[in-house]
């Protein structure tokens, strides 16, 4: 919010006059009345302890802003890392032209456990792999924006995104009248549009059946996938309400059974099919990479695809723009380390105590090191895991995320936040206008993920 | 109670419009929320130009206009009043807080941001109402609520289609085009039935399907079908008088089956603005009868 010391951003000017005009009294009755619209509506996450009530994530009243000319820019950006993360997947799951271009090492690829064999010669729909991808985005200066992470197979947080915004133009309109904020409320029906454009080939159906595939309420996302489902008005299934017979995909109803064109997925690739992947899971639909494979219906994102945001892969995006698009990168990666590499391994072991080190299949902000806020001995403990399993470590260096406003304790302090937004790929790309801020409300922190006390906000992109 | 139900759920379309910005500057549905409301004239005799507060003020507390969310509830409120004894306790009760709250709120007034909250609190008391009448007896009086019931509603949900009739005339592009897209779902909120189409329908938003959905559409609860196969419903279930029933029901009888048979498509190609206009002049000629019939 702050260009320096004490100079505001221009676009920051009409909050920072809304925020001198509230009471703290106010303050703390809006941030009740968020709370218990939260916990109304039932956007809540299950913690791993059963008798616990459930959690809802600490919501920051005040938004994130972004001016027109400074969204337009992310947008080209995560647009272009998307399409090129897609034509990555199409490559090294038919021809491999990267690889034979020496631009990035087979091993890695082929040996990854997110790398699918079975999807080996198969073209999905269009060539979409990955058709919603959220990228992590975080600001380190004025124009500076650093992707942190991708996220190819199924990125939540878009309900978050869509009910922050409900809860912000039902408490405060005034704010809304004295802001030109871009609306994002058509994501689900641009999301809906999106699988529909990616139908299998043998679909006749000019309007091909969707449904949305989750693992059951026990999952920590089950709010997303029944918002979403329900506010793009297609069916919520889990595996057992699906089945295949012949060629095709068909899901149980009252009425009988009824074909299935596409399945947006937000279940992991081992529980897809059991005949395929895990011989032991329970769950999952016997046959159905067969009916995928065969054209007889299509799975978003595809299976395989998670391997285009693998963190020993993410190194290589910016040489796969490049590569695929014959264009430079818009938006840059952090540096980044590969442990993999026995110079860069020497380097990191040298200089841990000023370096993020993360594990390559972690995530939710488990499994990792940061260097300068960690006990020697918890240093020591990485140094020997970092010795012993190269492979399984990148480091990055501690970034110096932006801050932005925050509430504490009726106060406004710096927090720092990092941003996801959420693109669309199917018969055009396009990206939402706003996304995810998380921000980490604990003085100091680093770490937004929710998992670690991190909140969120609403995300502004103003209009033109 | 059906009235002011509609006209809380109108306010809070206009609200939500109010939020958007468009090319110009900001989204100002105000006064298609008050030719909704059929409120427009009243409006504009009393008020030299639209402001979001007094729109505001006029459709929910203002006592000049007979539609306001206060009249509705306050004109249900003194029926309910002669017709007490034909009222569970629970129902006469649902009715009289409602009231009783209303008079309340009136004099704190309220702030803008207020505005969600009211239209929430007029949508849950009427939800309160309608579930109450449960425990009614299946009798007579029963039937008259629920004739009244549903004429309001087919009347409703007519002139909401009229005043917005343009935005379903065929149009052969997808929703992508925002205005369109607006356009569209102030209709379907307005009528409580945004999420409900989804389901309704697969695929993509048409404006055919819209119409189908509000006119033909005996799924959803809010259509000039669903209305009609009510009120008769509900008029032939009536035991008194039946040479008066008959009378009034020889009157529906063709518009019965002509919504049961038509095609969206006909309709469409006949002019929507047409078909609507008769409808509602067929609606009002019924509960004129019903009116003379029976209560004078």
């Amino acid at each position: 919010m702050y260009q320096s010391e004490s100079v505001i951003r221009n676009h920051y000017n009409n909050i920072n006059d809304w925020l001198d005009q509230m009471t703290s009294k106010v303050i703390l009755e809006k941030n009740a009345e968020a709370e218990t619209h939260f916990r109304n509506i039932g956007i809540t996450f299950s913690t791993n302890n059963e008798t616990a009530r459930e959690r809802i994530i600490p919501f920051d009243l005040i938004p994130r802003i972004f001016t027109y000319t400074e969204w337009l820019r992310l947008e080209r950006g995560v647009i272009q890392r998307a399409k090129a993360l897609n034509a990555f997947l199409a490559d090294i799951y038919n021809q491999g032209e990267i690889i034979k271009a020496n631009i990035i090492p087979k091993e890695i690829i082929y040996k990854k456990k997110s790398f699918e064999p079975s999807m080996f010669g198969f073209s999905p729909p269009r060539d979409i792999y990955s058709p919603i991808i959220g990228i992590d985005l975080v600001r380190t200066g004025p124009n500076d924006y650093f992707v942190l992470e991708d996220n190819c197979r199924t990125p939540s947080g878009v309900s978050y995104m869509l009910e922050n915004r409900e809860i912000m133009m039902r408490m405060f309109p005034d704010l809304f009248h004295n802001n030109r904020v871009t609306p994002i409320d058509d994501y689900p029906t641009r999301l809906l549009q999106t699988l529909m454009s990616l139908a299998p080939i043998k679909c006749e159906n000019p309007e091909p059946v969707c449904v949305l595939l989750t693992p059951g309420p026990l999952n920590s996302a089950y709010y997303e996938h029944s918002f979403l489902s329900d506010q793009m008005g297609i069916e919520m299934v889990e595996s057992t309400d699906l089945f295949v017979e012949g060629k095709y995909l068909y899901m149980k109803t009252v009425d009988g059974p009824k074909r299935v064109d596409v399945v947006y997925r937000r279940i992991d690739d081992d529980f897809l099919d059991p005949l395929c992947f895990n011989p032991q899971s329970v769950i999952g639909i016997p046959g159905i990479m067969d009916v995928y494979r065969t054209g007889g219906v299509n799975i978003c994102s595809a299976p395989g695809a998670g391997i285009a945001d693998d963190k020993a892969i993410y190194i290589y995006v910016p040489e796969m723009i490049k590569f695929y698009l014959g264009e430079q990168p818009i938006l840059d990666n952090v540096e980044t380390w590969n442990c993999e590499k026995e110079q860069e391994l020497k380097y990191v072991l040298d200089n841990i105590n000023e370096l993020v080190v993360k594990e390559v299949d972690g995530s939710g902000g488990y499994g990792m090191l940061i260097g300068p806020k960690s006990s020697k001995s918890s240093i020591d403990e990485f140094k020997t895991k970092l010795s012993t399993n190269p492979n399984g470590y990148i480091a990055q260096p501690l970034l110096d995320l932006s801050f932005s406003p925050t509430l504490i304790k009726n106060q406004v302090e710096g927090r720092r936040v990092d941003l996801r937004p959420f693109c669309l790929i199917g018969e055009q790309a396009q990206l939402s206008s706003g996304g995810l801020t998380r921000v980490a409300m604990n003085e100091g922190s680093f770490v937004v993920n929710s998992s670690q006390g991190g909140g969120v906000k609403d995300t502004w992109v103003l209009a033109e | 109670m059906e009235r002011a139900e509609t006209t809380a759920r109108l306010l809070d379309v206009g609200y939500r419009m109010s939020l958007f910005p468009n090319p110009s500057g900001y989204n100002n549905e105000w006064e298609s929320v008050l030719s909704a409301a059929g409120a427009i004239e009243g409006y504009k005799n009393k008020y030299d130009t639209i402001e979001q507060k007094n729109v505001e003020d006029y459709l929910f507390f203002d006592e000049s206009n007979p539609s306001s969310v206060y009249n509705c509830i306050l004109n249900a409120r003194n029926n309910a009043l002669v017709v007490r004894t034909s009222f569970t306790p629970e129902s006469w009760l649902a009715i009289n807080k409602t009231y009783q709250e209303i008079l309340n709120l009136k004099e704190q007034k309220f702030t803008k941001s207020d505005l969600p909250n009211l239209t929430e609190w007029t949508i849950e008391q009427v939800n309160l109402f309608r579930g109450s009448l449960s425990s009614l007896l299946r009798n007579d009086g029963y039937n008259f609520l629920f004739l009244g019931l549903f004429i309001e509603r087919a009347d409703n949900s007519a002139r909401l289609l009229d005043v917005k009739y343009f935005v379903l005339l065929p149009k052969p592009q997808y929703v992508g085009g925002n205005i369109d897209n607006m356009q569209w779902s102030i209709l379907l909120r307005s009528l409580s039935s945004f999420r409900a189409f989804r389901w309704a329908y697969d695929g993509n938003i048409t404006a055919t399907k819209i119409a189908d959905f509000l006119v033909l559409n005996n799924n959803c609860p809010r259509s000039l079908s669903f209305c009609i196969q009510n009120i008769v419903k509900h008029l032939t279930n009536l035991t008194c008088s039946p040479e008066k029933v008959g009378r009034i029901y020889n009157n529906l009888k063709d518009l019965n089956t002509k919504i049961k048979e038509e095609k969206i498509e006909t309709i469409v190609e006949y002019g929507l603005h047409q078909f609507v206009t008769q409808f509602i002049r067929k609606i009002s000629s019924v509960d004129n009868e019903i009116h003379k019939e029976f209560f004078n």
